[in-house]
């Protein structure tokens, strides 16, 4: 391809300042990939070859139908999928089960806690009297004998207070 | 999207995503790997597929997104260093490219190797792939400006190299 250098060097001070359209980039490659180019633009011509050979590399022409074959494959695999979503799925209820019985009998337990406070009251007056009578001597009768411990005790206070009333009259003295 | 859709539409572009993620990963049986999951990204969510405008751009969008992923995998196993995946040049400069390419290509491959990733990746997507400013936006997820900015820092960056190796013969 011929190109007077005007314009060549128009078209390139555009490239280097990336002014230049994508066509005019190709008018570039084109003509720096020929053979005719001037010494002056050696350096610039093998950059534009090189541009060229690296769109050579491609992938190897098996590569296609490998592709094709997994992607006709890819049926086989969203039923797998379904299966695992089933399963995933299952997994999930059970957890939700077990989480709704224990919650179920915790809530069993606790009624059934109630049910037994609740029976402690006497629909007749006078046994719940008599209950509350026999409840009432059960803890005065634990402070008469916690009434006789702590006598035990106070006979320190007296052994203190003996103690003491001499040194007292020592300090009178 | 059918089958037949998939393969006029998405299945054409398996070259340059294939060559993109190559140039990201450095190693064909990696990119292979990518490529070959995005396409069965795309036909498993088919359904929603029938939206998008720019089929190509998008499919490039995710091969970027999954290379990245893989780069960063890689780079926690310890498989290899960091290095080998992002530089270019070790992955191009094999002994049979060095002869086919010859000396001066290997320095504009170095040229290219040296910038960082971003310009590196926009240089290459639009004077390599031939993407115009509103694909690349879109596949690297940039803004216009970023992406014009970083195209005009690779390219000025690649001229004043070039400049040098020309009078100095570097």
């Amino acid at each position: 391809m011929l190109m007077d250098s005007k314009k060549l060097e128009e078209l390139l001070k555009k490239y280097w300042d990336c002014e230049s359209s994508l066509e005019e980039e190709e008018q570039l490659r084109t003509y720096f990939c020929s053979n005719d180019v001037p010494d002056q633009w050696r350096e610039t011509a093998i950059l534009f070859r090189y541009f060229d050979e690296q769109k050579g590399k491609s992938v190897d022409p098996q590569f296609e139908n490998f592709v094709v074959g997994q992607i006709k494959s890819t049926k086989r695999v969203e039923s797998g999928k379904l299966v695992k979503l089933f399963y995933n799925t299952m997994r999930i209820a059970a957890g939700v089960a077990v989480l709704l019985a224990a919650v179920y009998f915790v809530r069993q337990e606790l009624r059934s806690d109630n049910a037994v406070a609740v029976e402690d009251t006497y629909d007749d007056p006078q046994r719940a009297f008599e209950e509350t009578k026999r409840a009432l001597l059960m803890i005065s009768k634990g402070f008469g004998n916690a009434e006789q411990q702590a006598k035990k005790i106070n006979m320190f206070n007296e052994a203190q207070e003996k103690i003491q009333t001499p040194t007292t009259t020592d300090s009178e003295l | 999207m059918n089958l037949e859709t998939f393969q006029n539409r998405v299945l054409p572009a398996k070259n340059k995503l294939f060559r993109f993620a190559l140039r990201m990963l450095g190693s064909e049986d990696e990119a292979k790997d990518i490529i070959q999951e995005v396409f069965i990204r795309v036909w498993n969510n088919r359904a929603q597929m029938d939206q998008i405008q720019n089929m190509e751009a998008w499919c490039m969008r995710i091969t970027k997104n999954l290379s990245l992923d893989r780069l960063r995998s890689i780079q926690r196993k310890g498989t290899y260093p960091m290095e080998e995946g992002f530089d270019v040049k070790h992955t191009d400069a094999t002994p049979d490219v060095k002869t086919e390419l010859g000396e001066s290509m290997l320095n504009v491959n170095q040229l290219i190797a040296a910038l960082p990733e971003k310009q590196r990746q926009v240089i290459y997507l639009r004077d390599v792939e031939g993407y115009t400013y509103n694909e690349i936006c879109e596949i690297l997820e940039l803004d216009m400006n970023q992406v014009k900015v970083s195209l005009f820092r690779a390219r000025n960056a690649v001229k004043e190299k070039l400049m040098k190796i020309n009078a100095y013969g570097l």
